[in-house]
């Protein structure tokens, strides 16, 4: 046996740093690309049929439950309708398309159409870096300006440069809205004897009856990062009110994440966490196993977004109930993360902009939106032809949508704030959860990337 | 340390002596051995070579990867130490290695001493076979067996449960004391067959006329291994060590599919790093100088290593 | 001294690490054979056998389209590094040429660069040349990435040659060339094997440069696939564990044939970097 490392040692290194030293003809990195010309209105061709084969590449995060069904039904009557298109799905978990969109957009042929995440961290991202075709002109020409509420599309609007959210141009459309309320177990509150919580103070009371009767009050997992944004979301949606928090998100105004308000907040949901009102070792369970195990009837209360609509349907039928967070006092309008679905946008390099945006009008008119309602989804605009049945969690659902919607009580999700804040956030939360930062070492560590991305921007 | 030929070598290290006369235009010969040499080197100079000053070139610089860059020159390098998060990675791979390389060695070394004692194992081609499996079976379904062992709702935990333990079940991958030590023990998995079956042959091939000089001598068990089985094992400890330390600071695949470097930033590693912070976040520059830290790291690990063995031709 | 009971505990202690070795595989396949009904988020002991998640996970998690590409990736390293290894290592055993010591040990650098290290600007500069997201971005690097250790192999085993078999050839009027492959080559069946195996398998494992060379679906190798179909399954064990039995299979079946190989070669040190 010969241990031929022998042969290597200092000689190896002097030959690396030779080559270190040999002069390099580079120049700095960085590629500075073209920016995509929107299309002028009249360029455009709204009759998919005459565009000759055309092979559509979507990729999407819809890999469970009604929206993959929703998601399934819409391309396959896409391309009944339009026989010369053949649409290419590719599904991903929102973890796993966060991690690769960046590099396939960057690639020779990116997908058509991507769902982009809003905010800084993604959609910001991708426009600064000219990866996004501006979609104002297909707006006008399908009439999207008058479809969608006003603050819906603007969540899908950023400046040409990237540095200025919810201004600016059109860079995607959404199918669903979305907000982050309580689901409830019927049964399993029935049990421990609690009627539905009328403020925000109830609820957390109800919290320490729940355990001393022996049930998990709150169904929780953040092992997969982002659901812990929903869990303080809604707390500081509540305790620090919705024009806080959107300054906050927006960079503009004089909040800042070190506030009392926040501070609060963070404070509530560390308690949670260390009084066991949460599933214990929530930070390695993902947020689909802690929903899977909800709807076995495991908790009273879960957390979560409306995308869960039809998997929890599934599981519980009508033990499953919905509300939005409840105010600080009784009566007052409710205030809670959410918004809309991933925007669904047409990639700069794409050789079928017209086909991809024919496919986004498609896959969001009121047709669009009765089919995704009917697979147990959430569409942004409620089509007329359909409503929920009486007592079901659809029913809860699309009420607590609409009072919200009509309030105006939606504040952004947290993680839109910079281009690094879901990683900032998703991190500190877990550590928070984990019993490892205090509140105010937590709130200072967003307010510092806050902060740094207020002043270089 | 100087390159050390081994007996096998017919030519010697292969050191230029420039002969006078040599300076003349190429030989012949020395021609038709580039032109064998040629292809290998145009390959390696293109895709090992270039990139890896290319990557130190970006190191120098701050670059999100979609804009303009500005020249920092080492200040990448600088964070590597000031910067909490990172210097934390580094800390988190030392401890990585402690689990991929010191427990297996040491632990298969002791192993070794014991069964050395007997000589002739019968079927150890068997156990030689199955000690290497988890070498060669993919890191990703390495990751992703292990992540359902460690589940909340995992065997571990059923058999923890089972034995009465129930107290100290945890969902071992999301716990911030445990989440490490549970990654390093998967390395700890994969490494500790290599090394046995290294030693296990080591130790065959150490003359028999050794083991029964130190028995005549009176030596006890304890320093029979001192005198005769460490020095014996020497080159294999080193290969051990450099193969399981090598591993031990790549385990990219492993953090990847088990944690993201989760919960927090608990088992965030250097190799991590390098990916998370030149797609996930933007700071290339910075991921391209961890590339370079970690091929030094590399570099020296393998340099101190191989001092151990100070060759076979003693 | 007893024999005996010192055999006894030698096969104690192997026997006890061939468990811990096994237990994890094992359980992956039996969980692999669990019927979906019966499947927990972690391994599990079928009541009866079911083939069917294979044929699930083959068509859900499109892992037919990843093993083809798995195939054309690993298959073009192990030819094309191999051939250049051969050339590379004859010259380096058997040619005395000015400048081979500082080759020499350029060469052996590429031992010590970790994939990490490369990864990165190789994307950039792959992307600049618009060769991302094809297989010639997987191919290149990681045969250059493969060749120090496949050279430095086919050195040692081309300097162990018996001198005097090349002077006969060479008096016989052999040039170089047909030294090498009519000579040299045939009789170094079992060092080619024991590399193209070590080769084959780096690269069939690999994961970091798919993973960041590759977006179109149908190039994606195995374990890419897998990490992806992981992230949509975490509460049912037995579809993955079908995807990564899948994976892991064709490595593990060479092996189990060629396990002499492996051992071999990696027992001399092998490790591609």
């Amino acid at each position: 046996m010969r241990n031929w490392r022998h042969e290597t040692g200092r000689r190896v290194a002097l030959a690396g740093v030779a080559l270190a030293l040999a002069a390099v003809a580079a120049c700095a990195p960085g590629a500075s690309n073209s920016k995509p010309d929107a299309k002028s209105t009249g360029a455009i061709s709204t009759d998919v049929a005459k565009a000759g084969k055309v092979t559509l590449t979507e990729w999407d995060i819809n890999t469970s439950g009604g929206a993959d069904t929703a998601t399934t039904q819409l391309n396959k009557e896409f391309e009944q309708k339009y026989p010369n298109v053949t649409i290419k799905r590719v599904a991903r978990t929102l973890n796993d398309l966060k991690a690769t969109l960046k590099l396939a957009l960057s690639s020779k042929n990116p997908p058509d159409v991507v769902q982009a995440n809003q905010g800084y961290p993604d959609m910001g991202a991708f426009v600064k870096a000219n990866l996004l075709l501006p979609l104002d002109n297909y707006a006008k020409v399908y009439g999207w300006n008058n479809t969608f509420p006003k603050q819906l599309l603007a969540l899908n609007k950023f400046s040409s440069d990237g540095k200025k959210w919810q201004t600016g141009n059109l860079y995607g459309v959404s199918q669903t809205g979305e907000i982050v309320g309580i689901y409830y177990n019927k049964k399993l509150l029935k049990q421990v004897g609690l009627p539905l919580p009328k403020t925000f103070s109830e609820f957390e009371a109800d919290l320490p009856k729940i355990k001393a009767k022996g049930q998990l009050p709150i169904q929780f997992g953040t092992g997969d990062k982002s659901p812990a944004i929903h869990l303080f979301g809604v707390a500081q949606a509540a305790i620090a009110g919705k024009q806080e928090v959107r300054d906050m998100v927006a960079s503009s105004g004089s909040a800042k994440w070190t506030d009392a308000s926040t501070v609060q907040s963070a404070q509530v949901v560390s308690d949670w966490a260390k009084k066991g009102y949460l599933t214990a070792g929530a930070n390695g369970l993902t947020g689909d196993e802690a929903s899977a195990n909800f709807g076995k009837g495991q908790g009273v209360f879960r957390i979560d977004g409306t995308w869960r609509l039809a998997e929890l349907d599934q599981a519980m039928g009508s033990n499953v109930g919905f509300m939005s967070p409840p105010p600080m006092k009784a009566g007052q309008p409710s205030a809670t993360e959410g918004g809309e679905g991933l925007a669904w946008s047409i990639t700069s390099k794409t050789k079928h902009a017209d086909v991809a945006g024919a496919y986004l009008n498609f896959i969001t008119d009121a047709h669009a939106e009765d089919v995704l309602a009917k697979t147990g989804n959430l569409p942004a605009v409620q089509p007329p032809s359909y409503t929920p049945k009486a007592g079901s969690l659809n029913a809860d659902i699309f009420a607590a949508w609409k009072t919200i919607s009509q309030e105006d009580g939606l504040t952004p999700y947290l993680d839109y704030t910079t281009p690094t804040f879901y990683d900032t956030i998703t991190s500190n939360l877990q550590q928070l959860i984990g019993g490892k930062l205090d509140p105010k070492a937590f709130t200072k560590a967003l307010q510092a990337d806050a902060g740094a991305f207020k002043q270089s921007n | 340390m100087a390159a050390v030929s081994t007996p096998t070598d017919r030519t010697g290290a292969p050191d230029d002596k420039r002969r006078a006369g040599r300076r003349k235009a190429t030989k012949k010969s020395d021609r038709i051995a580039y032109l064998y040499l040629l292809p290998a080197f145009v390959l390696f100079g293109i895709f090992l070579l270039f990139p890896l000053i290319h990557g130190f070139w970006i190191s120098l610089y701050q670059w999100d990867g979609l804009s303009a860059s500005t020249w920092v020159g080492l200040r990448n390098y600088g964070e590597a130490f000031s910067d909490p998060g990172l210097r934390s990675a580094f800390v988190h791979s030392l401890v990585l290695i402690v689990f991929y390389a010191l427990i297996p060695v040491s632990l298969a070394l002791l192993l070794t001493a014991v069964m050395s004692r007997a000589r002739h194992t019968k079927g150890l081609g068997f156990f030689r076979v199955v000690l290497f499996l988890p070498q060669v079976v993919a890191s990703v379904v390495v990751a992703t067996i292990w992540t359902a062992i460690y589940a909340p709702q995992g065997v571990l935990n059923d058999f923890l449960s089972a034995i009465g333990l129930h107290a100290i079940t945890k969902p071992w991958l999301g716990d911030f004391t445990w989440a490490l030590p549970a990654v390093g023990l998967i390395g700890t998995w994969v490494e500790i067959g290599l090394c046995l079956v290294l030693f296990l042959a080591g130790v065959s091939q150490i003359p028999r006329e050794l083991f029964e000089a130190a028995r005549i001598d009176g030596a006890g068990a304890i320093r029979e291994f001192f005198t005769v089985t460490l020095p014996g094992l020497r080159p294999q400890i080193a290969v051990a060590l450099t193969l399981s330390v090598v591993a031990g600071l790549k385990s990219f695949d492993l953090i990847y599919v088990a944690t993201r470097g989760g919960p927090g930033t608990q088992t965030s590693v250097p190799a991590f790093e390098v990916y998370h912070r030149a797609f996930d976040v933007g700071q290339v520059g910075s991921a391209c100088a961890i590339g370079i830290l970690l091929t030094l790291l590399i570099l020296i690990a393998t340099v101190v290593i191989n001092r151990v063995d100070p060759g076979e031709s003693r | 001294m007893n024999l005996r009971r010192d055999s006894a505990i030698n096969y104690l202690i192997l026997g006890f690490f061939a468990v811990i070795a096994l237990f994890p595989l094992l359980g992956v396949l039996s969980s692999a054979l669990t019927s979906p009904s019966e499947s927990s988020a972690s391994l599990s002991f079928p009541s009866s056998l079911h083939f069917s998640n294979f044929v699930t996970a083959w068509h859900q998690g499109h892992f037919s389209e990843y093993m083809r590409s798995s195939a054309i990736v690993t298959v073009s390293v192990v030819v094309l590094s191999g051939v250049l290894a051969i050339l590379a290592g004859y010259a380096f055993a058997t040619m005395e040429f000015r400048g081979r010591s500082v080759l020499f040990y350029v060469l052996l650098l590429g031992l010590m660069v970790p994939e990490e290290a490369l990864v990165i600007p190789l994307y950039f500069d792959l992307r600049g040349v618009g060769l991302t997201d094809t297989y010639w971005a997987l191919i290149l690097p990681q045969a250059a990435q493969s060749l120090a250790f496949s050279t430095f192999w086919m050195r040692t085993f081309f300097r162990g040659v018996p001198g005097s078999l090349l002077e006969a050839a060479r008096i016989d009027g052999a040039n170089s060339w047909s030294v090498l492959w009519r000579i040299l080559v045939p009789i170094s069946r079992p060092a080619l094997l024991t590399m193209a195996m070590l080769v084959f398998m780096w690269t069939w494992n690999d994961f970091l440069f798919p993973l960041v060379m590759i977006s179109t679906e149908k190039l994606r190798t195995a374990p890419l696939g897998l990490a992806f179909f992981q992230g949509q399954h975490t509460s049912q064990f037995s579809l993955l564990a079908a995807g990564a039995t899948i994976v892991a299979l064709p490595v593990v079946v060479l092996y189990f044939f060629l396990q002499r190989h492996f051992i071999s070669g990696m027992l001399s040190g092998a490790v591609k970097e």
